[in-house]
């Protein structure tokens, strides 16, 4: 036989070799593990130990102040009650929603699924704006049509949020309906089970864990909000408005830090619920399973039409009287077109918008980075720091925004905290969005990373590449369209945030979510629905160029609206 | 270079996939591993290649000690059971990749595709990727792939397992051409006996993550050492002893002469049952003097075109069935006929 070299197994490489690839995989970790770390669990234990800074040294004094006080449960109860009823608002409305969508045959459904997502593209306080225009004390109802309505307080707040959650439920809801096993349906059916037994002994309990999941993600979601209720909330105050109050007009770091508490444990308690319960959502259908399809039935179909429309309309309205409001001269008294308010010439002009379109697309590029990073660590590394790793990926999908924001101030304006020059510029601004929606990030990346599987690693590794030559020439281009869809969701995300930021802006910092806030806080309407439009516009157009690059990338299974 | 396999272990938990297992693969020879599903074939060739680290045991290449060589730098050619083409790349590009890895230059590396993927009679997919070819095309390619850097080892696991009939029956030659052209010593799991039959020049046969018996086909066909190769590889019939007789084959009351063979590793001490294939089994009138000789009733006769299989129930033992294969047009006897059959002695083989 030959003996070529090429033949010998590198025997003088095989040490350095073994040992390179390990230390590579161990210094990624090691990259990926420290920003958290720093960013993640340093704010966290920031809050958790403020809430126990008292004058007179640490304890439980804050706590016991706070709950001491008849207006703290009067609190409780007001962010409870407000986000029992907006979830059962969101919740219901968007279970027979996606119903309709996924089990009854509709005229226009990518319409219909589109429009409601709408809601997304815009800063969590819009659905306030439009009620406050069609409902509110100048609004088109009370001064036209004679109506004497009062909106503002829990009434309004618990609208606007249900509108504002709506889409969050209608997610969750339409992948649960999504998966249904016919032959269940069919053995149900012959088995003599009408329509409405059908839904009650099969639909319902097929989908019970998605409706879980979505009433808990949604009333976390509407008990830590805050856009909503400090615009149309009146005298009608909620934990999340009070802890601004506490912090923003007060100066109250440790109160404001014990309500943060308040909020975060709630929603820990919900995501681990959630949690357990998706977990077991999978088992219902197996491989054998036989899709679903919708059967023509006229009465059905047109009953479902008409709620679905309805429901439509409902969120289109809110947002398009804001659209329309920002284009007429004084709403609702002067209703002739005008583009003055474009103008942006008050406060800072159209800066805060470049800002938060700069700030959004850093945090998509290093939001990728990161998430991306951690994802593959945590997927296809092997070492002690990959558990923990995953862990802490997770974390902020039981941090409601304003409480992690809360926790940058308390840590980073520290003076004796050498990353306190990073305080008050956009740098940080940028790192708190990308680790506020870093769970769902690192989540859409590891399903792909774990679809992409372990085979094609291994053929590389045995055909000599190693674990950079892998990732980079394999893994990344097979992943490209998932990142760039985790960037797109950051890239939106952040245009649109407000709870998360609004402690670290400060004038020269200013953001164009946080100015929607202050302009109708001032009475600005008009301005202020303006500079929504702008936003939902930015949003939009990026969605569709990057969907146009997908497209012609031929890479057309990716989500972007998520 | 000769790999030589000794006292592996493999461990999942409380699982032992590989008890204990050593093996010698000569230089240039095709050898399969084969037993049932879960047997731990695809462990021990994952362990060879690197993809697994042993719990014990050694593996050597030549003079080379491979236990502390990474996958990576093995210099095995792997081929494995689901596609695996890089999906981001060409048919080309797929196979130059462990070219790319190892820095050939460019005409060399083009040089190299080309004469790979001739030897596979797929030079006009070259520009494809994996998504437009089929999978026979895609599992040629992966061989291409893993032969392109010259490996001193080829691997192989199911490759063909799922393939469409004909598709893999085109491949089993086609592999085997490339095999015997190249004379690169090749390993292949496969669950299919007719599969290491057909292709290999030796024949591992494991059960629970133990090897049962090494042998060439003719040898485990002929004389396979134990009851679990003689009712994998073929048909046979399968005779379990009296208890109690020691030192002689007794089975329903009758002692059986057996014929010593020259490489017999079976012994009387450690024998359980006697087996037999069925066409070496032979029909009697009732009452037939001779040696072996065993009283039945015809419990059932299959006609199967060239052969006629007659299953037949000793009268002292009925619960075991002896089965029969007539070739071509023998008289066929009826069902419930109180015959005999004849066990010649030199188609007995002893079982442990
Ligand atoms: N990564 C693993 N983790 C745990 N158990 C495994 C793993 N790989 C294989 N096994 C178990 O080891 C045994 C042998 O598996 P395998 O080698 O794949 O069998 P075969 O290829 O012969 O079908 C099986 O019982 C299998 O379940
Ligand atoms: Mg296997």
């Amino acid at each position: 036989m030959s003996v070529s070299a090429a033949r010998e197994p590198q025997r003088a490489g095989k040490a350095a070799g073994w040992a390179s690839d390990r230390s590579i995989t161990m210094g990624l970790s090691v990259l990926a593990a420290i920003p958290i770390l720093l960013f993640l669990l340093l704010p966290l234990t920031g809050i958790l130990l403020r809430g126990f800074e008292t004058p007179s040294g640490f304890g439980i004094g804050n706590f016991t102040e706070t709950f001491g006080a008849e207006r703290f449960w009067r609190l409780v109860l007001n962010s409870i009650s407000m986000s029992l009823t907006a979830t059962l608002a969101a919740v219901g409305l968007a279970y027979f929603y996606a119903y309709a969508l996924q089990r009854a045959a509709i005229p226009f459904k990518p319409f219909l699924r589109i429009a409601v997502l709408t809601p997304l593209f815009a800063p969590s306080l819009v659905q306030a704006q439009g009620l406050i225009l069609l409902l509110g004390r100048n609004g088109v109802l009370n001064r036209f049509l004679g109506f004497d309505i009062d909106i503002y307080g829990f009434w309004g707040t618990a609208i606007a949020n249900a509108l504002y959650a709506f889409p969050y439920a209608y997610l969750i809801l339409s992948a649960a309906l999504a998966v249904a096993d016919a032959r269940i349906y069919e053995s149900a059916e012959t088995l003599g089970a009408g329509p409405a037994r059908i839904f009650r002994d099969v639909t319902l309990p097929a989908t019970r864990f998605g409706l879980a999941a979505a009433i808990f993600v949604v009333f976390t979601l509407v008990m830590t909000d805050f856009g909503n209720p400090m615009v149309i909330g009146g005298d009608f105050s909620v934990l999340a408005t009070e802890v601004y109050n506490q912090v923003i007009g007060q100066a109250q770091f440790g109160l404001g830090a014990v309500i943060g508490i308040v909020l975060l444990v709630p929603a820990i308690l919900a995501k681990l619920i959630e949690k357990r319960i998706s977990s077991r959502q999978h088992a219902l259908v197996t491989a054998q399973s036989k899709p679903l399809e919708t059967k023509p039935s006229r009465g059905r179909d047109l009953a479902f039409s008409l709620y679905a429309y309805t429901v439509v309309s409902l969120i289109l309205s809110v947002l398009v009287i804001v659209v329309v409001a920002s284009f007429v001269r004084l709403w609702p008294y002067n209703m002739s077109f005008t583009l003055k308010h474009y103008e942006f010439d008050v406060q800072n002009g159209t800066a805060p918008l470049w800002n938060s379109v700069g700030v959004s697309l850093a945090t998509a590029i290093l939001g990728v980075a990161i998430t991306g990073l951690t994802a593959i660590v945590v997927q296809k590394f092997k070492n002690p720091l990959t558990g923990p790793l995953s862990l802490l990926a997770i974390l902020p999908a039981a941090v409601p925004g304003m409480v992690l924001g809360l926790g940058y101030v308390l840590t980073f304006n520290d003076p004796a905290n050498p990353l306190n020059v990073l305080y008050g510029s956009f740098t940080l601004i940028v790192i708190l969005s990308v680790y506020y929606n870093h769970a769902h990030a690192f989540l859409i990346s590891s399903t792909s990373l774990k679809q992409i599987g372990p085979v094609f690693d291994e053929a590389s590794t045995t055909l000599g590449g190693s674990t950079l030559t892998t990732l980079r020439k394999v893994t990344l281009p097979l992943l490209w369209p998932t990142l760039l869809g985790v960037g797109v969701f950051y890239f939106m995300r952040t245009m649109v945030s407000l709870s998360a930021v609004i402690f670290l802006v400060t004038p020269s910092t200013q953001l164009a979510a946080v100015s929607v806030l202050q302009l109708s806080d001032r009475g600005a309407v008009n301005q202020a629905a303006a500079f929504s439009v702008c936003i939902m516009a930015i949003v939009i157009g990026c969605l569709l160029i990057v969907r146009t690059i997908l497209w012609l990338a031929g890479a057309k299974n990716v989500t972007l609206i998520r | 270079m000769d790999l030589s396999i000794h006292d592996l272990v493999k461990r999942f938990g409380k699982l032992t996939a590989l008890d204990h297992v050593s093996l010698e693969v000569a230089q240039g020879s095709f050898v399969c591993f084969l037993g049932p599903s879960g047997c731990g074939k695809t462990t021990l060739l994952r362990v060879i290649a690197g993809l697994e680290e042993a719990d014990g045991g050694s593996i050597r290449l030549g003079e080379s000690d491979l236990s502390s060589i990474p996958a990576r730098n093995r210099n095995f050619g792997v081929v494995f059971q689901s596609y695996s083409l890089f999906p981001n790349m060409t048919a080309a590009r797929n196979v130059g990749y462990g070219l790319e890895c190892r820095r050939w230059d460019k005409p060399r590396m083009q040089n190299r595709i080309k004469e790979m993927l001739d030897l596979v009679h797929l030079a006009d997919q070259a520009e494809k990727l994996p998504s437009q070819m089929s999978g026979g095309q895609q599992q040629r390619i992966a061989l291409a792939r893993a032969l392109a850097p010259d490996p001193s080892a080829l691997l192989l696991d199911e490759p063909l397992s799922a393939l469409d009939a004909k598709v893999r029956e085109e491949l089993r030659i086609e592999i085997r051409a490339v095999q015997k052209r190249l004379g690169i010593t090749t390993i292949m799991v496969t669950h299919d006996q007719e599969e290491a039959l057909a292709m290999a020049d030796l024949i591992v046969v494991m059960s629970k993550g133990r090897i049962e018996q090494i042998g060439t086909p003719q040898q485990l066909y002929r004389e396979p050492a134990t009851a679990f190769v003689a009712d994998f590889i073929g048909r046979m019939n399968v005779l379990p002893l009296d208890p109690g007789a020691a030192g002689s084959y007794r089975f329903a009351g009758t002692p059986l002469a057996v014929a010593t063979l020259a490489n017999g590793t079976a012994n009387a001490a450690t024998a359980a049952a006697l087996g037999i294939r069925p066409e070496a089994v032979a029909l009697r009138e009732r009452g037939a003097s001779g040696e072996n000789i065993l009283a039945v009733d015809v419990r059932s006769v299959s006609f199967l075109g060239n052969i006629t299989r007659v299953e037949l129930a000793p009268e002292n033992r009925p619960e075991t069935a002896i089965v029969a294969e007539l070739h071509g047009t023998a008289t066929v006897p009826e069902t419930g006929t109180r015959l005999a059959v004849s066990l010649p002695a030199d188609a007995l083989r002893v079982l442990s």
